[in-house]
This record gives C-alpha cells, sequence and structure tokens, in this order.
C-alpha cells in the first residue's frame, strides 16, 4: 500500500480529526440537548386550573395544554385541598380528552329506536326543555293532604362533583323552588 | 447543591397506585393490562413501560390477624450500580442528581443490564422503526431526571397524598428515616432501613415494615467482583490498547511513506 502523504498534508489532516474530536467531545454537549427537547413537554405551556370531576373531594388540578391537545395534567400545589397530590383517578383525568371514547356531540335514541344518533346542540337543548316544561305541567302537584307543596316528583335532579358552594346554592335554587323538584341528589352520594 | 434522595416509607402507604399513574402520565407510557393472577396486585412485575408497581404482600401479623403490605417498587438508583458496570456500551450514567439514566442513542439492546440489576428493574422495550424491523432498548424509571432538571420533583412524589413517598435532602432523610423507625417499631418488630451498604447505598432509602426478604428485596445486594474489572480496568485498557495499536498502524505506514519518498540521489550525503 502506497500512502503519499507529505508533511504539510499530514499537519492538514491531524488538524482535521483534531478539530472534529473538539466538537464532538467538548463543544457540542447533546445531552443537555436532548434533556430540554424532553422538558418542552410542558415548559413553554401554561396550565390551566381547574377541578377534579370524580368525587366529592374536589381537588385542583393543572392542565398543560398546547391548543391542540392535553399534554399533562398534575395536582395543583397550591390548592388548599390536595396540595398538589392526587388519587390514582384523579391522575388519569388527561385521558377524559385524550380517549378515543369520549363523546364529543350530543347522542339522541328516539322513542322507539333501538339505536342512538348525533344530533346538533340546539335540538338537544330544545328537546330536554320541552321535555321538563311537558313533564313538568302533566305531574304538578299544587296541594297535597291539605297542605300547599307545589312539587314534581316525576323528575330527578342530580349533581356533580365538580360543583362548588355558589353553584349548588343557585341549582338548588333553580330546581327546588323554581320547579319544585323534590329528588335533588349528588353523583357522589350513590 | 446538597444530596437529594427519594424516601419510600411503606408504613404510609396505602395502596392507592396514584404513583404508578402518575408516572405512566408524565412518561407518556402506555397502559399494560394484565389478567387477574390471584392478588389484589396490579401488575405482576416491573416491565419497559411500567417504571413503577405498588407490590401488596398478604401478610398475617403476630397475633393471627391478616394485613396487605405495600411497596412502591421502582428503580432504587444505586450508588454503585450493576447495569452501569454492566453495559458495555456506556449508554448508563450517573448524573448530578445521583440518578442512573440510560441514554436510548447508545443503547444497542443487548440486555446486559437486564440481566446483571440487582432488583430485575431494568427490562428491553421492542420498538419498530419506519421500515417495520424490530429494535430493542433497555427502559426503567428515570427518577424524572427532566423534572428535577426544571427543579420540579419527580412524578411518583408530587402525587403521593400519605407523603409516603418524599423527595429530601439526604440528612434530613435519613434523619427522618430514624425517627419514623422507632415510631413504627411497636406494630412491626422487623421493621428496618433499607439502604444496601453493599452497593454504597442507594438514591431510594426504603423503610420497610418486614424483612427484605419478604418484600423480594435482595438482604445484601452486590456487584460482581468480574463486572468492576471489567468496566473499570479491562475495558479503559483495551481501549488504550486499541488506540496504541491505531497508532503504531498509521506512524509505521507514514514513516514507510515518507522513507519511500526519499530521493535516491540522498544518499551521497549520509
Amino acid at each position: 500500500m502506497e500512502l503519499n502523504v507529505t508533511r504539510r498534508k499530514f499537519l492538514k489532516i491531524s488538524g482535521a480529526v483534531a478539530a472534529t474530536l473538539a466538537v464532538v467531545e467538548l463543544g457540542f454537549d447533546d445531552k443537555t440537548a436532548r434533556a430540554k427537547a424532553k422538558e418542552l413537554k410542558i415548559s413553554e405551556l401554561k396550565p390551566t386550573p381547574t377541578i377534579c370531576p370524580y368525587c366529592s373531594v374536589g381537588c385542583g388540578i393543572l392542565v398543560y395544554s398546547n391548543g391542540k391537545d392535553v399534554v399533562y395534567t398534575e395536582g395543583d400545589p397550591d390548592h388548599p385541598i390536595n396540595e398538589g397530590s392526587l388519587c390514582s383517578k384523579g391522575t388519569t383525568v388527561r385521558q377524559v380528552y385524550t380517549t378515543e371514547k369520549r363523546i364529543t356531540n350530543p347522542l339522541y335514541r328516539a322513542p322507539g329506536s333501538g339505536k342512538w344518533e348525533e344530533v346538533d346542540w340546539d335540538f338537544a337543548l330544545d328537546k330536554v326543555a320541552k321535555n321538563i316544561k311537558d313533564t313538568r305541567d302533566r305531574t304538578f302537584v299544587q296541594k297535597e293532604n291539605g297542605y300547599t307543596v307545589n312539587k314534581t316528583e316525576a323528575i330527578a335532579y342530580m349533581g356533580g362533583a365538580a360543583l362548588d358552594n355558589e353553584e349548588t346554592y343557585l341549582l338548588s335554587k333553580l330546581f327546588r323552588a323554581g320547579l319544585g323538584l323534590t329528588y335533588i341528589e349528588h353523583q357522589a352520594r350513590i | 447543591m446538597a444530596d437529594y434522595i427519594k424516601f419510600v416509607d411503606v408504613t404510609k402507604c396505602d395502596g392507592c397506585r396514584a404513583c404508578m399513574v402518575a408516572c405512566k402520565n408524565w412518561n407518556d407510557l402506555p397502559a399494560e393490562p394484565e389478567d387477574f393472577n390471584g392478588s389484589i396486585q396490579s401488575h405482576r412485575d416491573l416491565t419497559a413501560n411500567t417504571w413503577n408497581v405498588i407490590t401488596f404482600n398478604e401478610h398475617e401479623t403476630s397475633d393471627g390477624n391478616f394485613e396487605w403490605l405495600f411497596r412502591h417498587m421502582s428503580c432504587l438508583h444505586c450508588n454503585q450500580a450493576a447495569c452501569e458496570k454492566a453495559c458495555p456500551e456506556s449508554a448508563i450514567s450517573y448524573t448530578k442528581f445521583n440518578s442512573v439514566v440510560i441514554d436510548a442513542e447508545k443503547c444497542v439492546g443487548c440486555g446486559y443490564c437486564v440481566q446483571n440489576c440487582s432488583f430485575g428493574v431494568v427490562q428491553l422495550a421492542t420498538y419498530k422503526d419506519k421500515n417495520g424491523s424490530e429494535y430493542r432498548k433497555a427502559q426503567k424509571c428515570t427518577l424524572c431526571t427532566d423534572r428535577l432538571e426544571q427543579g420540579l420533583q419527580p412524578a411518583c412524589v408530587v402525587a403521593c397524598h400519605t407523603d409516603c413517598l418524599i423527595y429530601e435532602e439526604k440528612d434530613l432523610v435519613l434523619a427522618e428515616a430514624n425517627k419514623r423507625l422507632g415510631e413504627v417499631k411497636e406494630r412491626f418488630p422487623n421493621a428496618n432501613i433499607y439502604n444496601p451498604q453493599g452497593i454504597e447505598g442507594t438514591n431510594t432509602i426504603y423503610l420497610l415494615a418486614d424483612k427484605p426478604s419478604v418484600y423480594g428485596l435482595p438482604e445484601n445486594p452486590k456487584v460482581a467482583l468480574s463486572q468492576v474489572v471489567w468496566k473499570d480496568y479491562a475495558q479503559p485498557l483495551g481501549k488504550m490498547m486499541l488506540g496504541a495499536t491505531t497508532m503504531a498502524v498509521i506512524g509505521a505506514a507514514i514513516s514507510n511513506a515518507v522513507r519511500k519518498d526519499r530521493p535516491e540521489g540522498d544518499h551521497d550525503h549520509e
């Protein structure tokens, strides 16, 4: 094998090798570059505080979303109830949004029909309002055993754990005093 | 910066499994449903996509009653880690947070770390590249090193609601561990602090309610001497020899070439 290396060439090659090694070994730390890439998961995102929808404890949760998707959820360290911790169910709250089983439109099953079909919100809200009005008008009792009761027992209302004091007060007022419901329950009690 | 370590006080654990879910949530690991296997423990063992599991031990107390012994099982981040010693590619290293992490780009999926881990923590995950061919990488708990770098606590510690898991300064943790040991000694006579010295201690210290063997932990894990010799002496020496050989070959080639370049007439001056 013949190797035509002049002294000048040899020095050039050594210099190039040394420069490459310097860049690879010292100048560019790929580890920190990668660590930064991983941390981007939440570092650029602004958390939105919310309340856990599951049980009645009402833990605070921070939701990190990038506008398109929920990237991460974590217990809110500033929330007085859970101080950052969460149970295993509350920790999964991100899946309420990300799961493929999530229902994104109101579904309607017509009387006698065997299947659910997607409807728009206007139809669904009108239908609910109409049924409440019809049912209440049909079943309203003004007097019972000589007492004024002004009630209907044909409708029940169920509240959820994510409601706060003020919301539950207003909802009780609407359904008990306003519509005359007697069956008012809470999701966490059944 | 003071040394921080993770402390697992199993006597405070209520088996809620929030740490398991928090780990999956932060690290975006897929769920791995398993069939019922005779216990309410959710997963039989750690896998490459399940980096921590709460083990449920059915235990009979001295007065004949039943109780659960829980343990948050994940990588202990040994100070002398057998996986790091076993890795031929130097893909496993210690960080400034004393956590032991695997560099996925250097890992070739040989599985030596899986065989050598004292606690059965490291496992191989199988992935598919874009051509559909399979490749494997070793995976395990990272102690959320990416979170630590940003001043956040590990995801499992944040989720824990009984303070069974805490991440604190080492001195405070050791003091707390000793205090708790005194408090639980009456209820759990065999209670002990698990911080095996055969591997120079770990960065996850346990307060166990019973002997380590009850929890499936080795009483005194050690890194095999052959591994230490291999990693700390044989490998660097081998690299040095390789370098020396390369230099010798290049040097010989150059000197050979230089000698050939010399014109014939030079003999006169000698």
